[in-house]
């Protein structure tokens, strides 16, 4: 599903060229919606949150135990606890009052505060998913580059028949399988955790290493199945461009085909590639949680799940705010340095 | 003729990636650690599949927040394998005439980690916290409901006194003690610093807890009941269970539960034979709840419904041998089950019987029955489950009442939206799994009064029921209690309010050089004396 | 070309399979014998829904379906078995044939599947083709929006679309209820790929000349936006109908998926992790099904794209 580049904000040729506004007052608007953006999205999944049937007193343990029966006042002075008995409106009030202070309240789960959970596992997720992105861009990039360069070639066909079908295997399965075939066959790799036992006496060196050998399998589960999207993102990005007026007199004037890839081709594909990136962020903070799961990671992905069906509303308001926030950003980074760096924009 | 095309680019960046990945492989492996531990290492890795909800040791009473309270700290008292309450902190103790009153003599010379001593204090203290709300500890806030008053008579002894005076009485002080001293210098202990790094008198030593990774113990060499003989526990949290087992062939981890599939797997399977193992039946069991209104008002239906129920078959060829046909509510090896009753066999000629009389008869040959126009179809509610099984019981279940000629389907919800429609009595029959403790009360899933306040969501409201309950909570004699409960589950398994399926067992693999583990319905961490017997090979049995 | 073959063949032939399923794989026989001289088609009766005109013990099986048991039926006696004669592809947990699950399981997964994509493309589909073509302030608003869905945590979504149970939402099949949540999250990727290609489309020569020449608005559309715009939206299409597939097997991972007892590609998965070593048929069909499926999908969106969209080939 490829963007075609230069025209997410590119006026028709032909129409009169419109002053873009100036950077400052672009920006100070963007923040602007995206923060009414941010508060109706918290307030939607708060309301969302709360109307789920059960809540945080009432799910607890996931079976039901004959000798944790309270009758029903001391489950009302429970709920209390938590406010969950005062009215929607009003809960969220707290919370925003709370978020106003810069504290993101205490998980119901286990009273820890929020910031402490969502920073004890964002270093882990962050380093997860842009270890798998780079991956993915650093191996799709040569393919798509090779694939737009003839098109239909015997080059393009294995590529693209090959990312489909790695695209095609769910990521559990793919999980378990190099799990089977490097930890547990060959034992070349560890098979769970960001540590082995005992790291702790090692090394920093060592254990940096230790940590990256855990790291591997995840990411390579992670990054596998973006090859086929981000490979003909960059193919179809590439053909025109490389077929183009532009490259074609580069190629005739002799240039060498690195220099031709690099300096023409590239750099007309680089602002799309930017745009994808801000929309790529989502993903980066709750999109690993199965590859958290199987390989026993620490994670976001996994932490809002367990939130989701534990009915943690405050873990779950800090993720959505954290990741809402990011993913916004994303956007209006990528949105401006498009502003700013489209050729097309610089000229009218 | 044509550039040779980017070819080499490509090749040349592969090339480079490769190589890196096969450099960070290869120096992985090389200055990795030896994942399993040398036998002298003498400490043993246990996987759990979350995180303890809190490590304040009295807190939330989730399994594994206990497994760890009762490892770093004690309590008065604590269960052993045959389910009787052992004396720990308490060597001895009294009731008062009336039963209202009980007095505690506590065991002189224990000491906390930090060294300072044990007194009535710490008991009086740990007390009033769990019953405090603020603490969410549910299991110890409902058994010490009826406590009027608590107080310390001097340093060794703990009076406190009941409402009302019941038998059942001693169960709440298997509650874990902690200090006073230390979990008291802030009011809300679920957020204080004693709850990140808890402080006991127990046979392990808090060390610590990286969230979401491991929790580390260590032994407590100065223990009262001398010191355990392996060094250390360290529980790694594998959220997924094939993970776990890969880990337990590969040596990370020595001992895991693992679900029946993987019991059968590591039956099968050559690299698994090295593994021991054992099974425990924990205080569990399956059962269907029907709704007495409506279709299922009569015993005979509900009685039918189980009769066509192949329970040997399913045991033997689905659950691998690991379960047992239930008959009540009550754990099969504990001293209340009443023997004489047995499971209802696999009779479904009597089932047809049954539900002919009950006016149920397929009267336009569709293989369904009906009464007064209307076809015994009704909807099974079950919770969602990580556990594959419960989908396949309630899918043997489906066919099972379908060639007695009823009709069911399944509708599966998420737990907490299971609990409202089940709460609400919006079901025709439910099917889950039933967690009990060892005391025979059983008072609120069964009394008529608890279909409001109490888990008798099913509506049970049986005279005969009332009466044995009531005296049951009466009586403190022992020889009388067995008689009145043991007609309790009589007359409840002639009435069928809930038809009880199976008990499950759990399965536990481990490394054949640990020894010590002990299976019992509490399972096998926080029975006494537990993982404090456990020792490694070459330690030698103590005499 | 031969993408699209090879797609248009895959997908075509397990929607094929899917669709026939209570034909294929049912232990309703195609064709008995009940008494002397009479034939009757017990498949025809199930299928229909009429009462059994011939008590079923009375019939002899003339005709057998080519997997003559249904995706339901127990069998305890041969609980994972591997595959053999009678069970070509083995049986599972309960001792229910496993190409019979397979074939049903099918219908499921594809069912998510396309509906999920129809539902993407009924959602991106116009948005983008408005914030592309008519741009200005409807481009503004419909943007803003897809940054405000694109913030919104789809798990939450997806357990209170299953978890709730209002009326009109019970009454729905757990299928269209996963449809939905799938459909809801993936029209944001549609919607902006439409909205660039209506972008270029507004900005081609064609149109150009077309507006110069005074078409109305609807003449545009109808003739010269909607002809070029099809082969966007068929890739879009295809390779949507995969990702709701995975999308749907990743779900019932996490839980959340297509409950039992309904059988679907992804969910037999799931369950299958377990015993992977004991028994590799419980994984290996359902997944290669799976594979075949996301990637004839994907095969078929390449090869339409090729055909009809000349950008794509060399210029």
């Amino acid at each position: 599903m490829g963007e075609r580049p230069g025209e997410a904000m590119s006026r028709a040729g032909g129409e009169p060229a419109r002053r873009v506004p100036s950077l400052p007052a672009a920006v100070a608007r963007r923040i602007g919606t995206g923060a009414v953006t941010l508060l109706l999205v918290t307030w939607v999944v708060f309301a969302l949150c709360l109307l789920v049937p059960g809540d945080a007193v009432s799910v607890e343990g996931g079976a039901d135990a004959l000798g944790r029966r309270l009758p029903p006042e001391r489950v009302a002075e429970l709920r209390a606890l938590y406010h969950l008995d005062e009215s929607l409106p009003r809960q969220y009030g707290l919370w925003l009052r709370d978020v106003a202070r810069g504290n993101l309240g205490r998980s119901f789960y286990d009273r820890r505060p929020v910031v402490e959970k969502l920073s004890e596992r964002l270093g882990i997720t962050l380093t997860l998913n842009l270890l798998s992105l780079a991956l993915a861009v650093v191996l799709a990039v040569p393919l798509g580059a090779a694939a737009a360069w003839r098109p239909g070639s015997h080059v393009d066909r294995v590529a693209g028949v090959v990312t489909y079908a790695l695209y095609a295997v769910p990521v559990f399965w793919a999980g378990l399988l190099l799990q089977l075939a490097f930890a547990a066959r060959l034992d070349w790799l560890p098979l769970f955790g960001l540590q082995s036992p005992g790291a702790r006496h090692l090394g920093a060196l060592h254990g940096l290493v230790d940590q990256a050998a855990h790291l591997v399998l995840p990411v390579v589960c992670l990054s596998y199945g973006g090859l086929a999207y981000l490979s003909r993102f960059v193919r179809a990005t590439l053909v025109e461009s490389l077929h183009g007026d532009a490259v074609r007199a580069a190629r005739a004037r002799g240039l060498p085909v690195r220099r031709v890839l690099f300096f023409h081709a590239f750099r007309q594909a680089a602002v799309p590639m930017l745009t994808l990136a801000g929309f790529l962020i989502p993903g980066l903070l709750g999109g690993s949680v199965i590859v958290e799961t199987v390989f026993a990671l620490p994670g976001l992905g996994t932490l809002f799940v367990d939130a989701v069906f534990q009915r943690d509303v405050p873990v779950i308001m800090g993720m959505t705010l954290l990741s809402a926030a990011a993913t916004l950003a994303g956007i209006v980074v990528a949105d401006l340095a498009y502003a700013v760096f489209d050729p097309r924009i610089r000229r009218g | 003729m044509t550039p040779p095309g980017p070819w080499s680019a490509v090749i040349s960046f592969l090339r480079t990636t490769v190589i890196g990945i096969a450099a960070a492989l290869a120096s992985g492996v090389a200055c990795a650690p030896a994942p399993g531990p040398a036998i002298g290492d003498g400490a043993v890795r246990a996987g759990l599949y979350a995180d303890p909800q809190t490590l304040s040791l009295l807190g939330k009473n989730d399994t594994n927040s206990e497994i760890i309270a009762r490892l770093v700290t004690d309590s008065l008292v604590q269960y052993d394998a045959r389910l009787e309450l052992q004396p720990r902190l308490a060597t001895a103790w009294e009731t008062s005439p009336d039963g209202r009153t009980v007095t505690f003599h506590l065991r002189p010379g224990v000491r906390w980690h930090d060294g300072a001593p044990l007194t009535a204090s710490d008991v009086v203290f740990s007390v009033e916290k769990a019953r405090d709300p603020a603490t969410d500890s549910k299991s110890y806030m409902s058994s010490f409901q009826n406590l009027v008053r608590i107080e310390a008579l001097d340093p060794l002894t703990v009076a406190a006194e009941y409402a009302t005076a019941s038998a059942d009485f001693l169960e709440g002080w298997a509650l874990p003690i902690i200090p006073q001293h230390l979990a008291g210098l802030e009011p809300d202990l679920l957020s204080s610093d004693f709850a990140r790094h808890p402080v006991g008198c127990g046979p392990f030593k808090f060390v610590r807890h990286d969230p979401g990774r491991e929790i580390v113990l260590e032994a407590n060499r100065d223990y009262w009941d001398g010191e355990p003989r392996i060094d250390a526990i360290s529980f790694s949290i594998v959220p997924d269970e094939r993970t776990a087992y890969q880990a337990l062939l590969k040596g990370d981890l020595h001992v895991i539960g693992v679900p029946p599939d993987i019991w059968a797997e590591a039956r099968a399977s050559p690299e698994a034979d090295r593994l021991a193992r054992f099974v425990y039946y924990k205080l569990t069991v399956w059962y269907v709840a029907w709704n007495g209104n409506g279709l299922f008002a009569d015993p005979g239906v509900r009685r039918a419904m189980v009769l066509a129920l192949d329970r040997e078959t399913f045991i033997e060829n689905v659950l691998a041998g690991l379960g047992r046909p239930a008959v009540s509510t009550y754990h099969p090896d504990s001293m209340w089950a009443n023997p004489e009753i047995v499971p209802l066999p696999y009779d479904p000629a009597e089932a047809g019987r049954l539900m002919d009389a009950a006016g149920f008869r397929d009267r336009d040959g569709d293989g369904v029955r009906e009464r007064d126009g209307r076809p015994f179809a009704f909807t099974l509610l079950m919770p969602a489950s990580p556990q594959e099984i419960s989908s396949r019981m309630a899918a043997w279940l489906q066919q099972s009442v379908a060639q007695i000629g009823a009709r069911m389907e399944i509708e599966t919800l998420e737990w907490g939206a299971f609990q409202e429609r089940r709460g609400a009595g919006q079901f025709d029959a439910v099917m889950s799994m039933l967690t009990f403790s060892p005391i025979p009360d059983q008072f609120e899933l069964y009394h008529s009064s608890a279909a409001e306040g109490g888990f008798n969501f099913f509506g049970l409201s049986d005279p005969e029921v009332d009466r044995l309950l009531e005296r049951g909570r009466e009586s403190f004699d022992d020889r009388e209690r067995l008689e009145i409960y043991g007609a309790l589950q009589r007359r409840l398994f002639d009435l069928q309010p809930l038809g009880c399926l199976f008990h499950l067992a759990t399965p536990v693999l481990h490394d054949p050089r640990l020894h010590g583990l002990e299976p019992s319905p509490i399972d096998y961490w926080r029975v006494t004396p537990g993982p404090r017997a456990w020792r490694w090979e070459s330690v030698p049995a103590k005499p | 070309m031969a993408s699209l073959r090879a797609g248009l063949g895959l997908v075509g032939g397990l929607g094929v399979l899917a669709l026939a399923a209570p034909i294929v794989a049912t232990d309703h026989a195609w064709v008995a014998r009940s008494g002397p001289d009479g034939w009757s088609s017990p498949l025809l009766r199930g299928l229909v829904g009429t009462p059994a005109a011939v008590p079923a013990g009375l019939e002899e099986p003339i005709l057998e379906a080519p997997i003559p048991y249904s995706p339901e039926e127990l069998d305890l006696e041969r609980v994972f078995e591997a595959p053999s004669a009678a069970h070509w592809l083995g049986t599972d947990g309960l001792g229910r044939d496993v190409a019979s699950r397979v074939v049903h399981g099918g219908r499921a997964s594809l069912a998510v599947g396309f509906l999920a994509a129809l539902l993407a493309l009924g959602v991106g589909l116009p948005l983008g083709a408005v914030a592309g073509y008519r741009g200005g302030w409807a481009d503004a608003v419909i943007s803003r929006g897809v940054e405000a869905v694109l913030c919104f945590p789809t798990l939450l979504l997806a357990l209170a679309m299953l978890a709730m149970a209002p009326r009109w939402l019970a009454g729905l099949p757990d299928v269209a209820r996963i449809a939905i949540v799938v459909g809801i999250t993936g029209w944001i990727p549609i919607a902006r790929y439409l909205r660039g290609e209506f972008l270029r489309i507004r900005g081609s020569d064609m149109v150009a000349a077309a507006r110069a020449s005074g078409a109305g608005h609807a003449r545009l559309v109808i003739r010269h936006i909607l002809p070029s715009s099809l082969a966007p939206v068929l890739v879009t299409a295809a390779f949507a109908v995969g990702a709701a597939i995975l999308l749907e097997a990743a779900l019932s991972f996490i839980g959340l998926g297509v409950r039992p007892p309904t059988p679907t590609w992804g969910g037999m998965l799931t369950e299958a992790r377990v015993q992977v070593h004991r028994c590799w048929w419980l994984a290996l069909f359902p997944g290669a099904a799976l594979f075949l499926a996301v990637f004839g999908c994907n095969l078929l969106g390449e090869g339409i794209r090729d055909r009809l969209d000349p950008r794509s080939r060399a210029g």
